[in-house]
Parts: structure tokens; C-alpha cells; sequence
């Protein structure tokens, strides 16, 4: 089936399309917006835990920390008085204020002096209440409260800060997501119940929920502001360039079309948007309307082409003249996401797998749907597209500078390739976490302003598993957890680690009526467990589980970022390895998680990268029917990656999870640029028969909608610049840059590879009509399979003429051969003015052999009823023989028997 | 032990002394006359579950009497063998004097009195918390009485007894629903209330509720802390109730430790 003729007819029935479309699109808005509840059905999971495999290892450890001890990372509120904490009435404010957390919704535990007991141990009596009940039966007790916390490792740095200003809250919420919090307005709220308790100086709120929520409110106002805003941008772009309403409408209600199916299929299946995925919208929309400016420029093309033709005429022809590039660019772009579905993290996959659906639905809709829309719609222009002229001379001056400094170009390239790649060698894995956000958000310096009074608000959760029950009451693992904590709180990351063996010590003490002595571990287990079930309660209950056989211990870091809690992460783990048997620490938490997230996609790119390359130079090589083209048509795309990673390790730009993704983008979308030009080339030079004029018309027709598909691209990319999130802007700015330098290496070095190039495109071979059985019915192509017989024809050149045209001139010199494949030619001479008819030529005559030789034409040849011939020259046949010699040398033969039996027939018919 | 009692008599003693309408007092009056000037219970259970279904085991006997109205409840742990000797004595302290918590841990070798208030601290690992008893005497010595819309547990009609804390009383449950059964006077649920979370819930199958020497008594019980998702059954086998009074020391912060 000609796909191409079947697309036209598509194309021709634009009713029938454009209401299966709307049929489509309302169905996909109902799958993306409930219409009873108004509300959007896709999530936005800002979490770093989103990011990793469900049955992740670090998931695991966070699910059984969870599920055995029942904590997350807390939500800190952090509360600054003046001149300090210590005073009853700001104690007595810290009491209304932690009974006005704990009613805040979700929240269902609030630690902090209120609830912690200070306990005190005098004449046998254990005194067990809390810091603010103390004070409040007893204010001249305050004056203690200071040392009391220093001297407690359990509270120090934890709920006073080490100079005494701030008291911390730390909130156990349940099950509310980020997307609860803001609803609840939990922030506001929480601001409220300080301001009217009273008293304080300042209220910082940090912790996973609050940096998630704030995530996903950016990453929210990030989709609603870069999709109009990339519409925007592009739109004036389409209005500018093609100076048509209808047009510049109908491409962006195309991409807005593909875009609801993509969100559509996200819901179908189950994909939620995260910090990968949420590029997928706006990657759509720009990859969308750069398809959309390629068959534009078709359509207008075709309006001054073919000014009389009918809509169903103009349809085929545009079809034939975009269907090649945009199936190849769609195919190779999808290609590119695909191979990211190598990538361990679900959500890379899930990404690949929206941004493949999405470039699918574009490129099925600018095959379909916009034609038949501007058909639809009578879309005409009578102003002629802006910027032709302009770009038509830059075009004749670049083909000039390509092929004049081809190999300079080639070297330059070659060298981009070797620096970019040797630069690469600096890149650095690593992602921020709370710099992400600008200075100025709130967040942002919450975090900061809680980090610096309490020595980090980062928490690092430790699973010590023992593996047996009461094992953990041993005093021999007990010390050696002990010197893993001390180990722990030397490093200088490290705030606070807080265990049960800090629980353990206190308690001892204090029911040895504060003896310095029993500052200790006991030493039988016996009493180790006495100890810690008199103490047990949701506090110890959080370090240690009933049965004694696993353990937390809760560190507190000062630093953020991948690249430093992952250093500090080895170093820990290494110690922990020397833990005796049978105690194994395991590392865990949103940070960790995080961290872990960032060394799985540094890991998985490479390998994302390679299989991409390889399959799109595998396809382009199928496509183009020849590894020799398709190595060609990639190698080009090879400079922009070698660039783009060049400049994050000239930059020391670390590859995080937005960055990591670039490459894999822009090859699959650079390509588009090298196959629209070897399409166009491929097809100028069989039909000039000359590589060097094809490479200035190739350029002339491209040059155009490739630059404003690039400028579309970029613009789209640097719209993520205006994100609150920096990992964003950083990703606009890069994708911008590396699509920049893609344009100009398929401006320059495609045409400098390919301009020694003729391709013959598996859609050509396919298309090509040859009539029946060819290789038994030419007896030039005998013994070709049909494939090798199509490869001939589409190396040399297939031409129509009308019956009394003159192929062959008597007497000219001229080295073309020619083969009828249909209809009938009759060979002439002229003799005193009077035409001789030699013989007369139908299918599979071979004639102008004795031109190949060096002869003069020995006869006139005229058509006598509309021909296909095919023509070729020693310089076709030399191509041929480099690079298809099997087919050249059955060429080769049936020549020589051809010209063997033509001196044959004359000198048989000599004698 | 009537192992309901044994929590129940700590609030019925005080709940006793607040004011109440004549249906509500005669409710209270009914419990308080299921209570046994002393009492012994040969062997309890306590069989603890932790979020990951793993279970530990305490048993013990426990010892409660009632003079002059006033509580004094002694539990002595047996087994794990390394918990033997354990003891812990509760002394309702009435309105002269605050309830008193003593300890006696055998690895300390010392009697330690527990005072002042703990959010967190348990009933020896169990889900019965010290500061569930601390709260229950601070909550329900002053706390308002009354009787809701009757139910049923089962097809046993019950009546419902809600008790909240005074105005200006800080406790840690702000509503305790009590369902009493009517043939026993015997609470065969409560519900503990933070704010308005349910924050724990103990129940007593029907089939449980046992009767010795005329006095009703729940066999078993369950204590279930719905937020940590834990929870404690109580056994109780043997139960002796008497008139006759418990040697003093069994109630003494002296000698309470020591063997029968």
C-alpha cells in the first residue's frame, strides 16, 4: 500500500478527519478533567521517592523504618524568642503552641518541651514532667533548663537551638500529601497559631513536606506558565514567519490536541508528573510546532507550486514532500525518548514512555489532522513568507562555504567531538535539593534559617537490624552502636544522632538517682531490657521496636545537595560496615532517597545515550538503505552531545535529573534537522543528477522551516528559565544551547558528509514503480533480486517524458545510458535530409551504450508515446560499484552481454 | 483480677465523687458496687503486638484493694524470666494527696517513686500506659459525668457513659466513652479520645464477662492504640474477690516487691 497516497487520501477528507479528532479530544478531556467535580485527574508528585522503583532498596528500608517505627521526616517549626526559650512565659508559650499544633490537621504528634520530659532523679523519686509543666509549677526551675539540655544528647541541638533562641517543634503529620498541605493552607495556618500565642520573634517551617509542597506548587505554576507561554511565543513566531492567521491557529490547535492526548494517556496509564515528567508538556508542544512550521511551509509551497491544482492534488504533494522527514524525525525522536526506558528510575521510564506517546500523537495530527484542518479551511496566503529572499542567499552562501571548506568543517567537527567528550570526564553527578529554589523563597530560607540554628534540618535515618529478638539488649552490640553514634557526631555534616542507646543511658542514670557513674550501658541484658521497658513509650518506641531487634539512629545533617550527603553517605557506610556481626546498618530517609535517585539516573544516561545512538544510526542505515549513510546522517548528532557535555564539565554543571535528560532530547530532536536535509538533498540530487547543486537547493528548501523549527525549539526550551525551580532554568538554558549548536552542525557539517552521498531512502525503494517483474523483464537488472534492482534505478535517475521528446541527439558526446522501463522510443538517423527509423525500443532496451565508451551519439532517439526511462552515467556506476559492488558487478555483466549480442547481431548481420 | 475493674475502679472511685444526675450516679453506684473490697488474680497476661505482629509476653499476678474508697492496685511480673520481680504499685491518693507510682526494678535493686507526668511512657512495654492511668485519676477525679443515647454491643443493650475532663483540668484524653453493660454494670468498651481522634479503644468480648464470688468480672481484654497501630490483650485467670482484706504490705512502697 502507498502510504504516502494513503495519507493524501486522509488529507482529502477532512470532515471525516477533523470529527474522529474531536471525538478523540473529548474523550481525552474527560479522561483528564472530571467534568462533574471540575477537577484534573493527573498528579503532580513532587517527591525525590517518586523518582525511584517501588521495590527500590532504599524504598524498602524507608517502608519497614515506617512501618516499625512509625515516623517519617518530621515537619520542624522552628520558633525564635527573645531574649531566649528560657523564661517561663515563653515557655508557657511554647505549651499553647505545641497544643495549637498538635490541632492542626493531620498532625498527629507534636515533640518539644512541652511533651519531652525532663526527667529529674532525687531521694528515689523519679520526676517525669515536662519542661513546661516544670516551669509552670516551678519557675525557678527554668533557670536550670539550660544545662539540663546540653547535658541531654537526646534534646540538645533538637529542641532548643545550641544558643537558646529558638525552640523547635517537631510535628508528626499522617498521611497528608503536599497536595493536602496546600490545600489546607498548613503554612499560613501554622503562622497563625504563632502569631496570636504571641511573643515570638520569628517562625520558620521546614522539613519533606513543606519543601514538597513548595515543589509542587513551583512545578504547578511551572506547567501553567510555561504552556501558555511556549503557545505564546511560538504562535507570534508562526504569525511572523507564515503571516497567516488560519495557519498559525490551526498548527497550535494541533499541538493543544496531542497535548490533552498525552495528558490523557498519563492518566490512562497511571504515569503521574514529577520532576521528569512535568517536562513533558511543554517538550510536546515544542516538538509539536516544529513539525507543524515543516508542513507549513509545505502547504504555502504548494499553494505557489501547484497555484491551480485541486486540495486533493496539493495534499499528495505535500505528503510526498514532508512524509519522509517527519516520519523519519518522529520515528528517531521517539527512538531517543525510548531508549531512556533503559534507565532504572520509573520515572525516566515514565517519561520516555508520555514524551514517545506525545511525539507519536504530534506527528500522527501534522500528518492528518493540519492538512485537512488548512484544507478544511481554505487556508491561503497571498503574501509571500517571510524572510525567503534573505534565506534563500543565506542558503546559496552556506552550500558555497560547506563544500568549499568541507574537510575544515569535518576536522572542526571531529574535534568538537574528541574536546567535548575529553571535558565530559570532569562532570560531576549531583543535584540540589533546597537550592533549587531561588534565594528569596521562603522555603528556601526556612530550611537555611533552621539549618544554621540547629546545626541542619536534613535528617538521615539509620536501620540498625540485629536480625533476632532482644539482640539489641546485648550490652557488646549496645557499645558498639555507641561508638558508631560518637563516630557519627564527629563528622562534620552531623548536627545531632540520637539513638535508644542515649534513652538507655539517661534512664539509667536517672534511676540510679543521677549517679555520673550510671551514665552508661549496663552490663548484663537483663537489666538493659528492665531499663528500656520502664522507658518505653512513643518516644523510645520511635528508636527501638518491642522486641528489641532493630534500632534508628536519627541524624541530623547540615548539609543538602546530592554531591555532599552523598560523600558524607559513603563515608558512613563504610563505617557502618565494621558494625560486629549480627548488626547491619542500612541508610534511609527523603534526603538519601534523593541522593540515591541522582547516582541512579548519572548511572543510567550513559547507557540511555549509547542505545540511542546506536538505534538511530541502526534505523537511519535501514532508512537509508546503507551503514556508510546511515553513519553519515549521525554523526552530526554526535557534535551537539559532545558539546552539551563538554560544557557541563567546562561549566562544572552537575548532571542531575533534568540535566541528565538533555542529551537524549535534543539528539532525538537534532536528527529531525539531518534528515529533513538528507531527504531534500537525496531527493535534488537524483533529480539534478549533481551533489553539489543539491546541497544549495537541499539547503534553500530546508534552511527555512529548519531555523524557525530550531528558533521554536529554543524559545520553547528558554520559556523554562522564567521557573522558580533552577534545576528548570537550567535545563531551558541548556537545551536551548545544545539545540543551537545541533542546528548549526546539520547546517554545516550534514551537507559537507552528505555532499559526496547519494542515499536511496527505504521509503524511495519502497515507492518506487519499476513495473512487473523488472529484473526478468530488463535484461539489464537480470539476476538482481527486486530490492537490488529498486537500489540500481534509485542510484541512477528515473525520468518521465511526454511521446516526442528527443532523448538522444546524433552526434553529441554524452556518456548517459539509458533503459526504457515503459513505453516506446524509436531510434533515428538523418541521412540527406531524410529520417531513417533504426528500430524502434519498448521495455527494458538498453540504448547510448556506445556514448559510455567515449563514442559520439551514433543515433537520434525520440519518444513516440509517454516514457519511464531509466539513465545513468560511469559516475552512477562508479558510486554503485563503492557502495553496492555486488549489484554493480551484476550490472557490469549484463552490460557486456547486452553489447556482446548487439556485435553479435551486426556482425551477423555484416556477413 | 476483674480485670475491667482493675482500670475501671480507678475511675469509678473518683468518677464517684463528681457530680452527677440520678441515672448517671445510679450507673456509677452499680459499677462501683461491681467492685470488691480486695482482690487477687492468680495470673494475668499481657500479650503485646507491635506494628509488625511480633508479640511479647508479660505475666504477672496482680493484687487490688479498695479502703475508704481508695484504690490501691500491685502488679508483680513472673514472667519473662528476665523481667521477674518487676513490680509496680499504683496509689490512688484522693483529695488530700496526689496517686502515687512506685517501680521496683530487680537489675536497680531499689524502689523508685514515678512522679509527674510522662506523654509517653507505658505499662512496661505494654499498650496500657502509665500515663493512661495518670490521666484517667487527673481526667476523671474531677471529671463531668453523663449518660448518652443507650446502645447495644452485640444484642447486649448497653448504657453510655461519657466522661470529660473539668474546665481548666489538663488531661490527655479529652473524652472517654465508657459502654456499660446493663445486667453487670461491667464496661465492655471504651473509647479514648484526643481531641477528636481516637487514639485508643479497649473492648472485652461478651462471652468474656465472667462472674465469681457475686462480682462480674471480663476474662479477657484489648487495649488498641489506633494511631500506633499496636495493641495489648489483657488474659486473666483465677480471680479471687473478697471482703477480707490483703496483707498490708502487698500496698506498702516498703515491701511491695517482695514475694507473697
Amino acid at each position: 500500500m502507498d502510504t504516502v497516497a494513503w495519507l493524501g487520501g486522509v488529507a482529502r477528507r477532512p470532515r471525516a478527519v477533523l470529527a474522529a479528532v474531536a471525538v478523540l479530544t473529548v474523550i481525552a478531556l474527560l479522561l483528564c478533567v472530571n467534568p462533574l467535580t471540575r477537577q484534573v485527574r493527573f498528579q503532580i508528585d513532587p517527591s525525590a521517592e517518586a523518582l525511584l522503583p517501588a521495590h527500590d532498596p532504599g524504598r524498602a528500608v524507608l517502608d519497614q523504618v515506617r512501618r516499625t517505627f512509625g515516623i517519617d521526616d518530621p515537619l520542624i517549626i522552628a520558633v525564635r524568642f527573645e531574649p531566649s526559650v528560657y523564661s517561663a512565659d515563653n515557655l508557657a508559650r511554647i505549651a499553647r503552641l505545641a497544643d495549637g499544633f498538635r490541632q492542626l490537621p493531620g498532625v498527629t504528634e507534636v515533640h518539644s518541651l512541652a511533651s519531652a520530659p525532663n526527667v529529674n532523679a532525687r531521694d528515689d523519686e523519679i520526676d517525669v514532667t515536662t519542661f513546661t509543666g516544670q516551669a509552670a509549677e516551678d519557675p525557678a526551675a527554668v533557670e536550670h533548663f539550660a544545662a539540663d539540655i546540653q547535658a541531654n544528647p537526646l534534646y540538645r541541638s533538637t529542641l532548643v537551638s545550641n544558643d537558646g533562641t529558638t525552640a523547635a517543634f517537631a510535628l508528626t503529620l499522617g498521611a497528608l500529601s503536599p497536595k493536602d498541605y496546600l490545600r489546607l493552607d498548613f503554612d499560613t495556618r501554622a503562622r497563625a497559631i504563632v502569631a496570636d500565642v504571641g511573643g515570638a520573634e520569628a517562625v520558620h517551617l521546614t522539613g519533606t513536606l513543606p519543601v514538597r509542597a513548595a515543589t509542587s506548587e513551583a512545578l504547578d505554576r511551572t506547567l501553567k506558565r510555561t504552556v501558555p507561554a511556549v503557545f505564546a511565543v511560538i504562535a507570534m513566531l508562526l504569525l511572523a514567519t507564515f503571516r497567516s492567521f488560519v495557519a498559525a491557529a490551526s498548527a497550535l490547535l494541533a499541538v493543544a490536541i496531542a497535548l490533552v492526548w498525552t495528558v490523557a494517556s498519563a492518566v490512562l496509564l497511571d504515569i503521574q508528573f514529577n520532576l521528569v515528567s512535568a517536562i513533558v508538556p511543554p517538550l510536546v508542544i515544542t516538538i509539536g510546532l516544529s513539525y507543524t512550521v515543516h508542513l507549513l511551509a509545505a502547504h504555502f509551497l504548494s499553494r505557489s507550486v501547484l497555484p491551480h491544482a485541486r486540495d486533493s492534488q496539493r495534499a499528495d504533494w505535500v505528503m510526498r514532500r514532508i512524509s519522509t522527514g517527519l516520519t523519519l524525525s518522529a520515528t528517531t525522536t521517539v527512538i531517543g525518548f525510548l531508549s531512556l526506558l533503559l534507565n532504572p528510575l520509573p520515572a525516566v521510564r515514565g517519561f520516555a514512555l508520555l514524551a514517545s506517546l506525545g511525539t507519536l500523537y504530534v506527528g500522527a495530527l501534522t500528518h492528518l489532522f493540519l492538512p485537512a484542518l488548512l484544507n478544511a479551511l481554505r487556508c491561503t496566503r497571498e503574501t509571500p513568507p517571510i524572510a525567503t529572499r534573505l534565506f534563500g542567499r543565506f542558503a546559496a552562501a552556506l552550500a558555497v562555504f560547506d563544500l568549499r571548506y568541507r574537510r575544515w568543517i569535518i576536522i572542526a567537527a571531529a574535534a568538537l567531538i574528541v574536546v567535548g567528550f575529553t571535558a565530559a570526564t570532569r562532570i560531576r553527578g549531583g543535584a540540589d535539593f533546597i537550592a533549587s529554589f531561588g534565594e528569596q523563597v521562603t522555603v528556601r530560607r526556612d530550611f537555611e534559617a533552621v539549618t544554621a540554628a540547629f546545626n541542619g534540618a536534613n535528617f538521615v535515618t539509620v536501620l540498625i537490624d540485629a536480625r533476632a529478638p532482644d539482640a539489641l539488649t546485648q550490652p557488646r552490640l549496645i557499645d558498639a552502636i555507641d561508638a558508631f553514634q560518637d563516630w557519627l557526631r564527629a563528622q562534620p555534616e552531623v548536627g545531632s544522632a540520637v539513638s535508644y542507646v542515649d534513652q538507655l543511658k539517661l534512664t539509667n542514670l536517672a534511676l540510679n538517682n543521677n549517679e555520673p557513674l550510671h551514665f552508661g550501658v549496663p552490663n548484663d541484658d537483663a537489666a538493659v531490657k528492665q531499663i528500656l521497658l520502664f522507658a518505653s513509650g512513643e518516644a523510645l518506641n520511635r528508636l527501638i521496636d518491642p522486641q528489641f531487634r532493630s534500632a534508628l539512629i536519627s541524624v541530623r545533617i547540615n548539609v543538602d545537595g546530592s554531591r555532599a550527603i552523598s560523600d558524607f553517605l559513603h563515608r558512613a557506610e563504610a563505617r557502618a560496615a565494621e558494625l560486629p556481626s549480627p548488626l547491619e546498618a542500612r541508610f534511609t530517609g527523603s534526603s538519601v532517597l534523593a541522593t540515591r535517585a541522582v547516582e541512579a539516573l548519572a548511572s543510567g544516561h550513559l547507557a540511555s545515550i549509547a542505545i540511542a545512538v546506536v538505534a538511530i544510526a541502526c534505523l537511519l542505515s535501514l532508512m537509508f538503505t546503507s551503514v556508510k549513510a546511515g553513519l553519515v546522517a549521525t554523526v552530526p548528532n554526535l557534535v551537539p552531545i559532545a558539546v552539551y557535555f563538554g560544557t557541563l564539565g567546562v561549566l562544572d554543571i552537575p548532571l542531575n535529573p533534568t540535566t541528565s535528560l538533555i542529551a537524549c532530547i535534543v539528539l532525538g530532536i537534532a536528527v529531525n534537522d539531518t534528515v529533513h536535509f538528507l531527504a531534500r538533498f537525496n531527493a535534488d540530487a537524483r533529480e539534478q543528477g549533481k551533489e553539489a547543486g543539491a546541497v544549495r537547493s537541499a539547503l534553500t528548501s530546508v534552511l527555512r522551516p529548519i531555523t524557525l523549527a530550531t528558533v521554536c525549539l529554543c524559545l520553547g526550551f528558554l520559556v523554562f528559565t522564567a521557573s522558580e525551580l533552577n534545576n528548570q532554568v537550567q535545563f531551558g538554558l541548556l537545551g536551548a544551547w545544545t539545540l543551537f549548536v545541533a542546528w548549526i552542525a546539520d547546517m554545516t557539517l550534514t551537507p559537507a558528509l552528505g555532499s559526496r552521498l547519494r542515499i536511496v531512502t527505504l521509503w524511495d525503494l519502497l515507492r518506487l514503480d519499476l513495473g512487473r517483474s523488472p529484473q526478468h523483464t530488463i535484461p539489464l537488472l537480470s539476476g538482481l533480486s527486486m530490492r537490488q534492482a529498486r537500489l540500481f534505478a534509485l542510484m541512477s535517475r528515473l525520468e518521465k517524458h511526454p511521446a516526442g521528446t528527443r532523448i538522444i541527439q546524433e552526434g553529441d558526446l554524452s556518456r548517459d545510458i539509458y533503459v526504457v522501463i515503459d513505453g516506446q522510443v524509436e531510434a533515428t538517423v538523418e541521412r540527406h535530409d531524410e529520417r531513417l527509423v533504426l528500430s524502434t525500443m519498448t521495455r527494458g532496451a538498453v540504448m547510448g551504450e556506445a556514448g559510455y565508451f567515449g563514442q559520439r551519439r551514433t543515433a537520434s532517439v525520440d519518444t513516440t508515446s509517454p516514457v519511464r526511462l531509466l539513465r545513468f552515467n560511469s559516475q552512477d556506476l562508479e558510486r554503485l560499484r563503492e557502495r553496492y559492488p555486488s549489484i554493480a558487478a551484476t550490472v557490469f555483466r549484463n552490460l557486456n552481454r547486452i553489447q556482446a549480442e548487439r556485435i553479435a547481431r551486426m556482425t551477423a548481420l555484416i556477413k | 483480677m476483674k480485670a475491667r475493674r482493675w482500670l475501671g475502679a480507678v475511675l469509678l472511685a473518683l468518677a464517684g465523687t463528681t457530680q452527677a444526675d440520678d441515672a448517671t450516679q445510679k450507673l456509677l453506684d452499680c459499677m462501683r458496687a461491681n467492685v470488691p473490697p480486695s482482690l487477687q488474680i492468680k495470673e494475668v497476661e499481657l500479650t503485646s503486638t507491635d506494628r509488625g505482629g511480633a508479640e511479647r509476653l508479660l505475666k504477672g499476678k496482680v493484687y487490688a484493694s479498695r479502703a475508704d474508697g481508695l484504690i490501691r492496685v500491685l502488679l508483680r511480673i513472673s514472667r519473662p524470666r528476665d523481667l521477674d520481680g518487676a513490680a509496680y504499685l499504683m496509689r490512688e491518693g484522693g483529695a488530700e494527696r496526689k496517686d502515687e507510682i512506685f517501680l521496683y526494678l530487680p537489675a536497680i535493686q531499689r524502689v523508685r517513686k514515678i512522679s509527674g507526668a510522662s506523654s509517653d511512657g507505658s505499662l512496661l512495654g505494654t499498650d496500657f500506659s502509665y500515663n493512661d492511668m495518670k490521666q484517667l485519676q487527673a481526667a476523671f477525679g474531677d471529671a463531668r459525668p453523663s449518660l448518652e443515647k443507650p446502645t447495644t454491643i452485640g444484642d447486649r443493650p448497653v448504657e453510655v457513659l461519657s466522661l470529660q475532663p473539668a474546665p481548666g483540668n489538663v488531661a490527655r484524653y479529652s473524652r472517654v466513652l465508657a459502654y456499660v453493660d446493663r445486667q453487670s454494670c461491667t464496661a465492655l468498651k471504651a473509647e479514648f479520645f484526643e481531641g477528636k481522634t481516637l487514639r485508643k479503644e479497649l473492648s472485652a468480648p461478651a462471652e468474656g464477662l465472667k462472674r465469681a464470688d457475686g462480682y462480674w468480672y471480663l476474662s479477657e481484654l484489648l487495649m488498641r492504640d489506633v494511631k500506633e497501630n499496636t495493641r495489648t490483650r489483657l488474659k486473666v485467670t483465677g480471680v479471687v474477690g473478697s471482703s477480707d482484706e490483703l496483707p498490708a504490705r502487698l500496698f506498702d512502697p516498703t515491701s511491695f516487691y517482695r514475694g507473697n
